[in-house]
């Protein structure tokens, strides 16, 4: 589905990323981790489209997604990719349900229909009260799962989510990621976390862990935490908090 | 931790029989060991001769009779005099998982690679209580936090012994 | 104290020496203005010459000089526009002086010095080139330009650093209160009723002084001039605070019902600081507002074939003045545009990751400007023209063409304005496409 092969990447003399090589399959659940300035960012960048690597090749869902030019690569990320920051980074102007109808609209989809889509997600994540408020007068839980909603709403292949929990409590932490991941199974969609908590990278199906640039463990589903490879079979239509394959 | 005021602590709620304790002992503390029948009685007795519970009377539901205890007023200030006291802080540095970190970056060579499966076997873990608090009850949540947090902190040692352990590498390097 | 400011001065950013600048630049307008103002009203009345007549026969020469002043209130928003750049910078910078221990006194001190010295270096420049000018029109005019006003020069130059230092002394007030104060950014406030005040306060001055037909009550005819001037500033001020109001219903309604993404962004922004899009237009609003006026009067006389030299020269000089208020408020609009990118630049970060073009990001630029401008240029052109209108009534009811002509003459001034600040909003574009890279995402 998702395949980075020895990717390179720095920042003035700073390595990002040295060689790293990474396997996602559809539908899978899968955490980044590993220290500050390890790369883990980077990676995410790399794999979403948002940056080019110096040298090697991304793939998605068998095509090269480096070599397109970035008209090309812009696309592709509105029609199957969902990002998740980790402060939310709302549009502070515009309301909640504002703020998930605006990447649809620029999707080309109708004002009614997008409209319809958003108030269901906010619905679906426990901020429909919210719907009318703008993020200044939302707290961190809430905002978060504004942006979770924003994020599905376009109903992406894959969902890409960097420090989704890291300015959140852990009990709101806890429900964010539950709704992400629950989410994700339920939709099919792949999902990678980047993250620097354990507690966090529990909620995945395999962590890949990065040191210096390089994976050092869980670079395909092989070698990964979960050995059987079918994830989400169990849990697709399970509780909010999202079960793990087991 | 004391048995007896775990039993306490269950009878404050209201009078129950000796199977009663039992069960809901196991239910309400997961992760602890489960307690034995013997253990049960044999600490109502003591918690009797010491006055802190009597014997409300007995209870039968179908099967045999049983005998219902009830906590005495000396009984609730006893709990509320332990409740009140602080646990020591422990840090367990004398855990088998201490001692073989220690030893992994002592051996050198090997280090990193026994501490990145340390990692996967802990996350692993991690994966299955959080699994499980997705469907658990109140008590079951509670249990997996707990266990899940010191799992993290263990992890984040480990993290930390990684990095202190390349970093002292250097210096012995140079 | 002196210290502190040298040392800042030193370690200032290249957006903040840039500031400083332009800063200076607006002083040094201002103070070209207003001192041809001031020199203005002396000029010698006797000697007529043709064309100069609008420089030295009475009212003309008077409305020349009004003219003049008012060009300086431009000035002054492009001076406080100026100001606004790099705040974030600058506060975060003054905050750090409270935290190491300055008090608020010497906080606002040194933001005062800041300013006064940029106001100080600017308006010697343009007391200077403006002393050189009079000095040339001496020598080719002769006794027409007398000397001695010139010595109000120094009175405007330090009326300027004045204002310079008092915008200083503002621009800390956030950090005053509390040395963390700059974390906490405070949303912008809507309209208030005070900006309606100033507008009734000038209507006030306004009909007073003409009420007593040249005659005032404190100081005769001069005072009439001042009470006219300040009327007249007055309500320009109060109008341009009042199209906050305007630019906010504006932008709500095309908000409401937006099929577009972009306009409804673009709409939302607007609307969410509609007296920063009131401010940056204020300059553009006016512009539209004598454009639409000169062109309304200009359109009863097109009609006349004894077009003399003294109208002809008149009406150059008129549009010349236009001319510097558009360029000083395109000046005032670029400023405006720098700062709202900065304000938006991680929701367009943010977005673009996401998928959204960098081109619809453009759009959402133009379209601000459009749904701020579009409201703004007509309402003053119909001002501008109704009010010419209005008064002229009776020239117009024997000239039938010459409102059509007004009417068109207004529409294109409009058309300019918003045409203004939509071309400002493009020339943003390559700064939006360099400020949307992915850098902008780092967290912390």
């Amino acid at each position: 589905m998702l395949e980075a092969r020895t990717l390179r990447k720095s920042f003035g003399r700073t390595t990002a990323l040295d060689g790293a090589s990474v396997e996602i399959g559809e539908g899978e659940v899968v955490a980044v981790t590993g220290p500050s300035g390890s790369g883990k960012s980077t990676l995410l960048h790399c794999l979403a489209g948002i940056i080019r690597p110096e040298a090697g090749e991304v793939l998605f869902a068998g095509r090269r997604l480096d070599t397109l030019d970035e008209d090309a690569r812009t696309r592709l990320r509105r029609e199957n990719f969902g990002v998740v920051f980790q402060f939310g980074e709302l549009v502070p102007e515009l309301t909640a349900e504002e703020n998930v109808v605006l990447p649809l609209l620029f999707g080309g989809r109708g004002r009614r229909e997008s409209l319809e889509a958003a108030r269901s997600w906010l619905e679906r994540l426990d901020v429909a009260d919210c719907a009318g408020q703008r993020p200044a007068e939302l707290s961190g839980g809430q905002l978060q799962r504004v942006a979770v909603a924003r994020a599905l709403a376009a109903e992406p292949r894959v969902i890409f989510a960097d420090e989704p929990t890291g300015a959140l409590d852990s009990l709101a932490g806890e429900r964010v990621m539950g709704e992400l991941v629950g989410a994700a199974r339920e939709s099919r969609a792949t999902l990678v976390v980047v993250t620097h908590d354990n507690r966090v990278a529990a909620y995945a199906d395999r962590e890949i862990a990065l040191r210096d640039g390089r994976v050092v463990a869980g670079a395909t589903a092989a070698t990964g935490g979960t050995a059987d490879g079918t994830p989400g079979e169990a849990a697709a239509g399970a509780s909010a908090a999202g079960g793990v394959s087991r | 931790m004391s048995t007896g005021h775990v039993l306490l602590g269950l009878l404050s709620e209201r009078p129950k029989h000796g199977y009663e304790l039992k069960k809901e002992h196991d239910q309400r503390l997961p992760g602890a060991k489960p307690l034995a029948y013997g253990q049960v009685y044999a600490t109502l007795q003591r918690l009797e001769r010491g006055g802190l519970t009597e014997v409300a009377g007995t209870a039968q539901e179908g099967g045999p009779e049983r005998t219902v205890h009830a906590i005495t007023e000396a009984g609730r200030a006893e709990l509320d005099r332990w409740l009140a006291e602080i646990e020591a802080p422990a840090p367990y540095v004398a855990s088998p998982l201490f001692a073989r970190v220690v030893v992994a970056t002592l051996a050198g060579g090997t280090a990193e690679e026994y501490l990145l499966r340390q990692r996967a076997a802990h996350l692993t873990r991690m994966r299955e209580l959080t699994a499980r608090k997705a469907s658990g009850s109140p008590a079951q949540v509670l249990a997996a936090d707990y266990a899940l947090q010191h799992l993290d902190a263990d992890l984040r040692w480990i993290e930390t012994a990684l990095e202190r352990h390349t970093v002292l590498k250097g210096e012995t390097d140079a | 104290m002196i210290t502190v400011v040298r040392m800042l001065a030193r370690g200032r950013s290249r957006r903040e020496r840039a500031r400083g600048r332009l800063m200076a630049a607006g002083a040094a307008l201002a103070t070209v203005l207003l001192c041809a103002a001031a020199h203005l009203t002396a000029f010698r009345l006797d000697a007529r010459r043709g064309a100069l007549g609008i420089l030295t026969e009475k009212e003309p020469r008077l409305m020349v000089a009004l003219t003049l002043a008012l060009l300086a209130v431009p000035a002054a928003a492009f001076i406080y526009q100026v100001s606004r750049l790099a705040t974030a910078t600058r506060e975060r910078r003054l905050a750090a002086l409270r935290l190491a221990g300055a008090t608020p006194r010497e906080v606002r001190l040194t933001g005062a010095a800041e300013s006064g010295w940029s106001a100080l270096a600017g308006g010697t420049l343009g007391a200077a080139v403006y002393l050189l000018a009079a000095l040339v029109a001496r020598w080719s005019l002769g006794d027409v330009v007398p000397v001695r006003p010139l010595l109000w020069t120094p009175v405007v130059l330090a009326a300027v650093v004045l204002g310079g230092a008092l915008s200083g002394l503002r621009a800390g007030r956030h950090v005053v209160a509390s040395p963390l104060g700059v974390v906490r950014r405070a949303r912008p406030r809507g309209p208030r009723v005070r900006d309606l005040a100033l507008v009734a306060l000038g209507v006030g001055l306004l009909a007073a002084a003409l009420a007593g037909k040249g005659r005032f009550l404190l100081g005769g005819k001069y005072g009439a001039a001042v009470a006219i001037a300040a009327g007249a500033v007055l309500l320009l001020f109060g109008l341009v605070l009042a199209t906050a109001w305007l630019i906010r219903m504006a932008a709500r309604r095309a908000g409401r019902g937006a099929a577009a993404p972009e306009t409804l962004l673009a709409a939302r922004m607007v609307e969410a600081d509609p007296r920063a899009w009131a401010r940056a237009l204020s300059v553009v609003g006016l512009t539209v507002f004598f454009g639409s006026a000169v062109g309304a009067h200009q359109a009863l006389t097109v009609f006349q074939s004894d077009l003399t030299a003294f109208q002809a020269a008149s009406y150059a000089l008129l549009y010349l003045a236009l001319l510097t208020a558009m360029v000083t408020s395109a000046g005032a609009l670029v400023a405006h545009q720098a700062e709202a990118l900065l304000d938006h630049r991680r929701s367009f970060a943010v977005l673009a990751a996401s998928g959204v073009p960098v081109p619809a990001l453009g759009r959402v630029l133009t379209r601000q400007a459009l749904v701020a401008a579009l409201p703004v240029c007509v309402v003053s052109a119909v001002a501008g023209t109704g009010v010419v209108v209005l008064l002229l009534a009776e020239l117009y009811a024997r000239r039938p063409g010459a409102l059509a002509v007004s009417v068109a003459g207004a529409a294109a001034m409009a058309g300019i304005g918003v045409l203004a600040a939509v071309l400002v909003a493009r020339a943003a574009r390559p700064i939006l496409r360099r400020w949307v890279r992915p850098g902008e995402l780092r967290a912390g």
